[in-house]
């Protein structure tokens, strides 16, 4: 292709440093943002405005910013979940259902050792609070290992079945907490039952246990890539199933193991917020809203190209733009679900900048015509 | 499209200082060229030579760089394959491009001009039956080309070509992928085509004899230049031979004797299906042992590659035992053989030999992950690996700016020379050697044959699977030429007749094992 | 009795049409699994345009032309740009689960307009579906355009050298196929459950894309699945039909994706997968290689 007197030509790249793709990602997310700036601007909002008041809710206002943590958290504890299955070529777009199927298992634990509000607890609260959280794991790990085990022993396709383990999680919640169902809460208003005081987990620096935990699991995931013979396997199984058969790598056992993981952070992801994060502790009403915030894990894994590390602070501005985009919405006469117009367009943009990971844009000045 | 009327020995395609560069080599370098009615005008050259460019320049595939090209006197440029094909001229390719899903007539019409909205498939099936009576071409046409063997399906693809109006047939390899059989069937064919005035370019590299049995005038190349144009009455092997490779042609490796120890690798009455689920492998036994080659030799699509992958636990056997060193190892998978001193070298270097996006390193890794010496608590020792990595790169002289390079970047010699040595650095017991210089060049081939040799006087065991019968014949003690699935014999080499084992691989002949 | 297979059908047609479109994409080697982004486009737009002006027609149009439109964004990515199909199908359904929660929650509630006239509770849209069927299968067996589309997706390499535009052939059939799907979500919004909510089509769109592996790409089987799915779903929603006072309605409701998966997994046994392997497009879901 000619522009003026360069030639411009497509050149698949061979591979892409750490600085390029850093690069590539932060434009996809300004270009997303500035999609989003033109609904504002439909609104009759100033992107600038719109995007200062949400920035300031988020990360500045004394109520907002931990907010914008315990959603961060959540986020990134998602992406996890999601980074796992990806790296080995596999699509966990199941993290909802897994997340319910925690949170499922850790207020079942709760229930049986009278943990409700209300009642004696049976069992000393530390180690109420312990099983809890080890029940979400194995709760969503469980959920998970069903995809695992279909596509590592039928190659059955995981994106349909995650989605359908949503689905059906929603329900099973749905079932537990309304209705006469056993997790029922005291008001009848179809949300969860409340933990009772002792078993709110412990704080650390004044925020859940959980978040140096998520933290520190992020740190664990990106070890466990880049050094250990159990991450090369997983990668060489995503990169080239038929290669990592040959060098006896089990196409088998990698989709299992990786579900098995990938659901159990995200069994954590649901004990997290339904049961470390303060002023919650319980399943609430809206708890679908956050089967639909796990979707911003895909978009966290995506733009942080599979990397753990990388992931925190784009899990930390998403939690941000997702937490000041709905309290600022109804202020600023948006319209409901900005966030999610937000995820939308975010992840488009960042599906259509995967064409750069890829190529180069290459000038060469034209060589006289002789 | 203008039918002219054309007289035997007319010149209808001229091609004149025809260059090609791509970078760093001249594919192409001023080739003249001419192809006249009612003749077969064979190419001969190694890979590399510049066949290939050539033809693709001439079927429109690619555009030269310079030079011209006359159709009946006209000159012509080819912006696309439809530009040829208008023209009349087909080209039939070595790799099958045919739609394997679809019916014989599907692909015929696929594409055909006349073909309309809604195809007359009764009125087609006529037209195309007229052709096969014609050119002796035996097919179903209702048939899902799948179904097809190599002789038939390649019939197809000349059909197709003539359907569409080809007077002038490219036939890139056409005998290559055909047992002795089916290449008579297809010379036959082709006698009657030239008789009918068209006009027949087949590239041929080393069925000499072929070239020698059917050609009317043979034109080398050789790194992209023409040296040599004969009438074919004038040739004989070596002296087309010669031209080909610019130096007198040692046919045979010099044989290594290695005395030969006990049993490594023992095959009892293996038999396994194909992907398709037919039994591709039936009741297969033999053994090899220390310091022996022994090869395989047979036609692709035989079961020599369902063979090396149930041996190389890639895919289950549904009957018989493998042992080696005496452990049976039929029931256990890959990981299980590497450990028991297996050593596997596929066939397809690039999707199960390699990971492209990975870099050397991690390549090399692939041997050498589950090994205690380069790993501890699970962590890789990633030191170890990269000075593991850098000595096979100075010893097995690979081209690469690094060990940090990725494998996708390496030419398919130096990416076979990694796996080699990967896999032989391992000092296996067994080695496997599926195809081992499929698609190498002359340097490269030779470099790995001599280091199976070498392998050999280390007294290891090595089952060769080759679809190069000179090359089976010089490497192995013994051969066991292989046709649909059952070995036709096991043949000490010193004892083996080339015409013998040919016509085994063929189904010819059967001679009674001697193990 | 009937009011319940009506509605079944009923429910059927959207599952037919939006599958039949993604077929239509998958013969042609484009695989796109964000049928359900595609869905709820067609579905929020043809209800914003029906509720606005009034028209069923608008509507229907409205969502055909979004569609084809999105589906056309998704051919971009996929054929042009050449990208990871299964990434750029991903990228549709969240977009379109983000955008349509946004744009469609001022209009949150019923639809307000007189139903569409039916037989007997048998929707009309029924028979669209049914005759779109027919039409699909004997394009694909006894037309050239048909057999372009299937040679585009065994192998484009073959197809291009045949003398036929595969780029063009893929659009042509992505296009296609997002009308289609677009038509599905405007039957689901307009005339099944015309009642609009954030995600209303709760995965249908997932479900439609299990049909098309489970059809084997026969419009026929397709038609079949569609019928026995609708059925199913309206179970879940009215279990009092087969096994009243049996568990709680919750847990029917999450039957329909129970079987998805068991349906998945009965694809995988030797005697589907073997007839599965010869029907899938070869092509199906892989970027063109360079020659």
């Amino acid at each position: 292709m000619r522009l003026g007197s360069y030639e411009v030509k497509l050149e698949k790249k061979v591979r892409v440093t750490g600085w390029e793709a850093t690069t590539i990602s932060l434009l996809a997310i300004l270009i997303g943002l500035a999609l989003v700036g033109l609904i504002f601007l439909q609104a009759k909002v100033n992107p600038l405005t719109g995007y200062k008041a949400i920035f300031s809710y988020a990360f500045v206002n004394k109520f907002g910013l931990p907010l914008t943590i315990n959603r961060s958290i959540f986020i990134l504890l998602c992406t996890c979940a999601f980074i796992l299955p990806m790296k080995a070529g596999l699509w966990n777009i199941g993290m909802a259902g897994q997340l319910y199927g925690g949170a499922l298992a850790a207020f079942g634990v709760a229930l049986a050792c009278g943990a409700k509000a209300g009642q004696t607890p049976t069992l000393a609260p530390g180690l109420i609070i312990l099983l809890m959280m080890l029940g979400a794991l194995v709760g969503g790990a469980v959920i998970g290992s069903i995809p695992g085990f279909l596509k590592g022993r039928f190659n059955t396709n995981e994106i349909v079945v995650t989605m359908m383990l949503n689905s059906i999680g929603y329900w099973l919640i749905a079932f537990m907490i309304k209705e006469g169902g056993p997790f029922m809460g005291g008001g009848g208003e179809g949300e969860g039952f409340k933990l009772s005081q002792s078993m709110f987990p412990p704080m650390v620096l004044g925020g859940a246990f959980t978040i140096p935990l998520a933290l520190a699991l992020a740190a664990l995931l990106y070890f466990l890539f880049a050094k250990t013979t159990l991450g090369y396997q997983i990668k060489a199984f995503g990169l080239s199933p038929s290669a990592a058969r040959y060098a006896g790598i089990s196409p088998e056992n990698v989709p299992l193991l990786v579900f098995v993981l990938g659901g159990l952070i995200a069994g954590l992801a649901g004990y997290h917020y339904f049961a470390a994060v303060p002023g919650v502790y319980k399943i609430p009403l809206n708890y679908g809203d956050f089967g639909d915030l796990s979707f911003y894990g895909i978009i966290c894994g995506l733009i942080s190209q599979g990397n753990p590390l990388a992931a925190i602070p784009f899990a930390l501005l998403f939690g941000g733009l997702t937490n000041g985009g709905r309290f600022v919405q109804g202020q600023l006469k948006l319209g409901y679900g900005i966030d999610y117009a937000l995820l939308g367009v975010l992840m488009i943009t960042l599906v259509a900048f995967q064409f750069f990971y890829r190529n180069t844009i290459v000038w060469k000045k034209m060589e006289r015509e002789p | 499209m203008p039918i002219q009327s054309v007289k035997r020995g007319d010149t209808v395609l001229e091609a004149r200082g025809i260059t090609k560069r791509f970078p760093g080599v001249v594919a192409n370098d001023h080739i003249d060229f001419e192809i006249r009615a009612g003749e077969i005008h064979a190419i001969l050259g190694e890979n590399g030579a510049g066949k290939t460019t050539l033809m693709k320049i001439l079927f429109g595939l690619l555009q030269p760089d310079e030079g011209e090209i006359f159709v009946h006197g006209q000159k012509v440029t080819f912006r696309s394959p439809l530009d040829a094909i208008h023209l009349g001229i087909g080209m039939v390719h070595q790799n099958r491009k045919l739609i394997p899903a679809h019916t014989v007539i599907e692909n015929i019409i696929l594409g055909h001009p006349k073909a309309g909205s809604i195809p007359d498939l009764k009125r087609t099936r006529g037209e195309i039956a007229e052709l096969c009576d014609r050119y002796g071409f035996k097919i179903d046409l209702k048939a899902k080309v799948w179904q097809l063997s190599e002789g038939e399906k390649q019939a197809v693809e000349i059909l197709k070509t003539l359907y569409r109006g080809a007077r002038i047939l490219i036939l890139d390899e056409p005998t290559s992928a055909l047992a002795p059989p089916e290449t008579q069937k297809l010379l036959a064919s082709i006698r009657i085509m030239t008789g009918d005035d068209l006009a027949l370019v087949p590239f041929i590299t080393h069925k000499l004899p072929i070239v020698l049995a059917i050609s009317d005038r043979v034109t080398v190349l050789r790194r992209g230049k023409v040296t040599a144009r004969l009438r074919t009455p004038e040739a004989t092997e070596n002296s087309l031979a010669k031209e080909m490779v610019g130096r007198e042609v040692i046919f045979r490796l010099e044989h290594v004797d290695v005395e030969q120890g006990k049993t490594i690798l023992e095959v009892e009455d293996l038999s396994a299906q194909n992907d398709k689920g037919q039994l591709a492998l039936k009741g297969v036994s033999f053994s090899v042992h220390e310091g022996e080659i022994f090869g395989i030799a047979g036609v692709s699509g035989n079961g020599q590659q369902v063979l090396a992958e149930v041996l190389a636990g890639l895919r289950k056997a549904i009957a018989g035992r493998v042992l080696i060193d005496g452990i049976n190892i039929t029931r256990s998978g890959s990981m299980e053989r590497w450990k028991n001193g297996m050593g596997y070298i596929p066939s397809d270097r690039i999707h199960v030999g390699s990971i492209g996006a990975h870099s050397l390193v991690e390549n090399v890794l692939m041997n050498y992950y589950f090994d205690g010496g380069f790993s501890s608590w699970g962590i890789v020792d990633a030191r170890k690996t990269r000075k593991l990595t850098e000595g096979l790169i100075a010893e097995y002289d690979i081209a690469t700016p690094g060990p940090d390079t990725t494998a996708k970047s390496l030419s398919g010699g130096n990416l076979q020379k990694l796996i080699l040595a990967r896999v032989l650095s391992r000092n296996p017991r067994l080695i496997i050697a599926n195809l081992p210089t499929q698609g190498l060049d002359v340097g490269a081939t030779e470099f790995v044959q001599n280091k199976l040799l070498e392998a050999k006087r280390q007294h290891a065991a090595i089952l060769l699977i080759s679809e190069d019968l000179d090359e089976v014949l010089s490497l192995s003690d013994r051969v066991a030429p292989i046709y649909e699935g059952e070995f036709m014999g096991i043949i000490p080499v010193k004892d083996a007749r080339i015409e013998d084992i040919g016509a085994m691989m063929a189904g010819l002949k059967h001679k009674v094992a001697e193990p | 009795m009937w009011e319940f297979a009506a509605r079944s059908l009923n429910a059927s047609t959207v599952f037919t049409i939006a599958a039949l479109g993604e077929l239509i994409g998958q013969r042609s080697g484009i695989l796109n699994v964000g049928v359900e982004g595609v869905m709820l486009f067609g579905a929020t737009l043809g209800f914003i345009v029906a509720k606005t002006t009034g028209s069923y027609l608008l509507g229907c149009l409205a969502a055909i032309a979004i569609g084809g439109l999105i589906a056309a964004l998704h051919g971009f990515f996929s054929i042009t740009l050449g990208g990871d199909q299964v990434v750029n199908g991903m990228g549709i359904w969240i977009l379109g689960f983000g955008l349509t929660a946004y744009i469609g929650y001022p209009y949150t509630g019923p639809l307000g307009m007189e139903r569409i006239p039916d037989l007997a509770g048998l929707s009309p849209f029924f028979f669209v579906g049914v005759a779109l069927v027919v039409l699909t299968w004997w394009m694909f067996s006894k037309t050239t355009l048909g057999l372009r589309i299937r040679s585009a997706g065994e192998n484009p390499s073959v197809t291009e050298v045949s003398g036929i535009n595969v780029t063009r052939t893929r659009y042509l059939s992505v296009i296609a196929s997002g009308m289609l799907m677009g038509l599905a979500g405007a039957i689901y919004s307009l005339n099944y459950n015309p009642v609009w909510s954030i995600n209303f089509l709760l995965g249908w769109g997932f479900i439609a894309l299990a049909l098309v592996f489970f059809s084997m790409w026969n419009p026929f089987i397709l038609l079949a699945g569609s019928i026995l799915f609708g059925t199913l779903w309206q179970l879940s929603l009215n279990p009092q039909l087969v096994l009243p006072g049996v568990l709680s309605r919750y847990i029917w409701r999450t039957v329909p994706f129970i079987i998805t998966i068991a349906v998945l997994v009965l694809m995988s046994t030797k005697w589907f997968s073997s007839r599965w392997g010869a029907a899938k497009p070869e092509a199906l879901g892989l970027p063109r290689e360079e020659e």
